[in-house]
């Protein structure tokens, strides 16, 4: 469950491509022009290694994060076809991360390099998930509309030009369909439910309405790192054409329930045709992107804790004799 | 301590400026790369890795990381550092393959051949 | 009267199996590697659906829906054994667990597939490829952590010492012992002991893990008949948390 790779907006564009051999580059350009993969022994641009172990990565975290505001359900979901589909669901969350991390893994980055910068907050993952759950209607919002924005991307990313990548997330995207149903009959079995299940359902939508706005992320500026990014295949759509497509689809659907957006001033802008918004807080994003938010200590605490529980299972069984061999594909 | 929304993470009174030593190298063990055949009769094929620390518990981690749905005949798994493969600097070794006609169903067309003689018994 | 033989055997099986399986998905998203998380969460929600199945039974013998019974009584009126309760402790604890369970749960559904009572000698051949995998699972992870290194031995013969009683307890005899022999539903909890024990101990030497004295045997009983530890009532209602916010309503 991922929106899109947060690139520092003021990092610098400029050397991105200094010192590359000029005729490997070219032959590496129009192989991705020519819509083939790049393979993991494929020679590369330092740059293009550097922002998809960025963006692979943040995805990784992403599930691995975005397996415990769901999961604070986990042991409350009512009845045993809930119980059972919301076990289902936090380990898909957890299988995408190990799909995520073993492909970040083919570039070059160990799995315990990418975990170590997780835990002491040095990686970045998706913003939603420093948010709360704070009812079981909470997770039932996350996982339709959190995992409907995650489509979006992971489709759009599915097709980008990183062989690993594309793999990994084409098995995602099937799973996340399953997800999808899940969160919408859950969903729709509370908005059509008794009054105090409608409640529930409805203040779930306004609390996680403005994280679902930022979930795409803010507006592209246009610069010359982000053109190369695109040229490349690395980054596949422009934050603001994600965000369109999702309220595109999911705003009538939410309007069909009778639910209300916390938005009087979303439309669909007939001229335009497309959305009118309230511009989402980006002050706020940026407070919580950089450790601000409700949960951002408590994710990693349980991080670290789960982490460390479990380091005697995995140092008992460690081979001593083994070497780390970079995963094929 | 931690109150949390989640019970389970309350209950592990867990400070929330707990610090642990770095993982080490290693720490998440070798890979193996997973081959899944769907039914007897089709091919495996390679579907990822598992992290594991000997073979029996790269397929019980196989059949869930990559069997969780849908149906199943077998798995293998080998170990990465058992895989030998070409590389992709050389697929140029592949290049002309596609070409060599005299190798393929459809570099023979005997029927212009078939017609013509029989044309010719007619007349 | 043979009714309420049969239903006191799927009590006590349908109650295990959803409180193991409840116990063991606490751990999804929290497991000592990814790849483990996967598989551990998999064979919880296997004991869900094994107990959802045994719960369909007792409904269909005239008890409530399965979703009312499992998730509307109180712990005193639960007929798991007291083991299946006890908090997760730690991964050593766990596993543990999870390999005298699981092989205990996998000779029981062994016994039942021939049961007279067909019903549930059908649910018993259904689920026989999920127990093999779960006791795969157990072996594997018994005996690798049981044999390789100091500190995961000490934590394994550990692990097996605190259980031990509490695992005994699972083989509580119950007041249709005889009559569920006679009518050829179940064969016993004496048999089903011998079988486990005979069953466990070339595992646990492989392991290089001891089973305790003999002597010091004190089965923890009580689970059967719906004596508990404080531990379950604290865990139904956390379950039973968002079900009872409203009962008549579908979730």
């Amino acid at each position: 469950m991922y929106g899109n790779a947060y690139i520092d907006p003021n990092e610098k564009a400029n050397g991105i491509l200094a010192g590359e051999d000029p005729i490997k580059l070219k032959e590496f350009e129009n192989r991705i022009a020519r819509g083939e993969k790049i393979e993991p022994k494929d020679w590369m641009p330092k740059e293009y290694r550097k922002q998809l172990i960025r963006m692979i990565e943040q995805h990784a975290h992403s599930e691995i994060i975005g397996a415990l505001p769901e999961g604070t359900w986990i042991t409350r979901a009512p009845g045993f076809r809930r119980k059972m589909a919301l076990m289902a669901k936090v380990q898909d969350e957890v299988g995408h991360a190990q799909l995520l991390y073993s492909a970040a893994e083919t570039l070059g980055k160990s799995r315990e390099d990418m975990t170590n910068d997780l835990i002491i907050g040095k990686s970045k993952y998706s913003n939603v998930f420093n948010y709360p759950a704070f009812t079981w209607a909470d997770a039932c919002i996350i996982a339709w509309l959190i995992d409907a924005g995650a489509i979006i991307n992971q489709v759009a990313n599915a097709k980008g030009s990183y062989g690993p990548y594309c793999r990994a997330l084409d098995r995602i995207c099937t799973e996340e369909s399953f997800h999808l149903k899940y969160g919408h009959d859950n969903v729709v079995t509370l908005a059509t439910g008794t009054p105090i299940q409608r409640k529930m359902v409805q203040e779930a939508l306004t609390r996680w309405w403005p994280p679902i706005m930022h979930f795409f992320g803010p507006s592209d500026k246009i610069s010359q790192h982000s053109e190369i990014l695109m040229r490349w295949k690395v980054k596949m759509a422009s934050n603001d054409d994600m965000r369109q497509q999702f309220l595109n689809m999911y705003v009538p659907k939410i309007w069909d329930l009778g639910l209300v957006l916390p938005d009087p001033n979303l439309k669909l802008n007939e001229e335009t045709k497309k959305w009118d918004y309230t511009e989402p807080d980006w002050d706020e994003f940026k407070r919580v992107i950089n450790g601000g938010g409700p949960c951002n200590a408590e994710r990693l605490a349980v991080r670290r804790m789960a982490e460390e529980r479990g380091r005697w299972v995995r140092k008992a069984l460690l081979n001593k004799s083994e070497q780390y061999v970079t995963p094929l594909a | 301590m931690i109150k949390s929304l989640d019970p389970r993470i309350t209950r592990e009174n867990i400070s929330e400026n707990n610090t642990i030593d770095p993982l080490t190298p290693m720490d998440n063990w070798e890979t193996y790369e997973v081959f899944h055949q769907k039914k007897r009769g089709d091919q495996h094929m390679h579907v990822g890795i598992v992290h594991a620390p000997n073979p029996e518990m790269a397929l019980l981690f196989g059949k869930d990381q990559y069997g969780r749905r849908g149906i199943t005949a077998n798995i293998w798994v080998v170990k990465t550092a058992n895989v030998f493969c070409t590389e992709y600097e050389d697929q140029d070794m592949f290049e002309t393959t596609p070409e060599k006609q005299y190798r393929e169903a459809g570099g023979y067309k005997v029927m212009d051949k078939i017609n013509k003689y029989k044309k010719a018994q007619k007349a | 009267m043979k009714t309420e033989a049969i239903k006191e055997l799927l009590y006590k099986m349908a109650d295990d199996l959803l409180i193991i399986g409840h116990r063991n998905s606490e751990w999804t998203g929290l497991g000592p590697i990814l790849e483990e998380d996967i598989a551990f969460s998999s064979m919880a929600q296997d004991k869900i659906g094994q107990s959802q199945a045994l719960f369909q039974l007792l409904h269909e013998l005239g008890e409530q829906e399965p979703d009312t019974v499992a998730f509307m009584r109180n712990a005193n009126q639960f007929h798991n054994a007291q083991f299946l309760e006890l908090p997760n402790g730690d991964y050593d604890f766990s596993l543990m667990r999870h390999f005298l369970y699981d092989v205990a749960d996998q000779l029981r559904f062994e016994m039942l597939a021939n049961s007279s009572y067909e019903p549930l000698a059908k649910v018993a051949r259904k689920v026989k490829g999920e127990l093999k995998y779960h006791v795969f699972h157990a072996n594997t992870w018994i005996t690798k952590l049981g044999a390789a290194t100091e500190e995961s031995h000490v934590r394994m013969q550990t692990a097996l010492n605190d259980s031990w009683n509490y695992a005994l307890g699972l083989f509580e005899e119950g007041p249709f012992e005889k009559q569920l022999a006679e009518e050829g539903i179940f064969e016993g909890e004496a048999a089903l002991q011998k079988r486990w024990l005979e069953t466990i101990t070339p595992v646990l030497d492989k392991a290089t893990l001891t089973i305790p004295a003999a002597s010091t045997w004190e089965p923890k009983l009580g689970g059967r008949n719906c004596f508990h530890t404080e531990h379950l009532q604290p865990l139904v209602e956390e379950m039973s948390e968002v079900f009872r916010v409203d009962p008549s309503a579908e979730w």
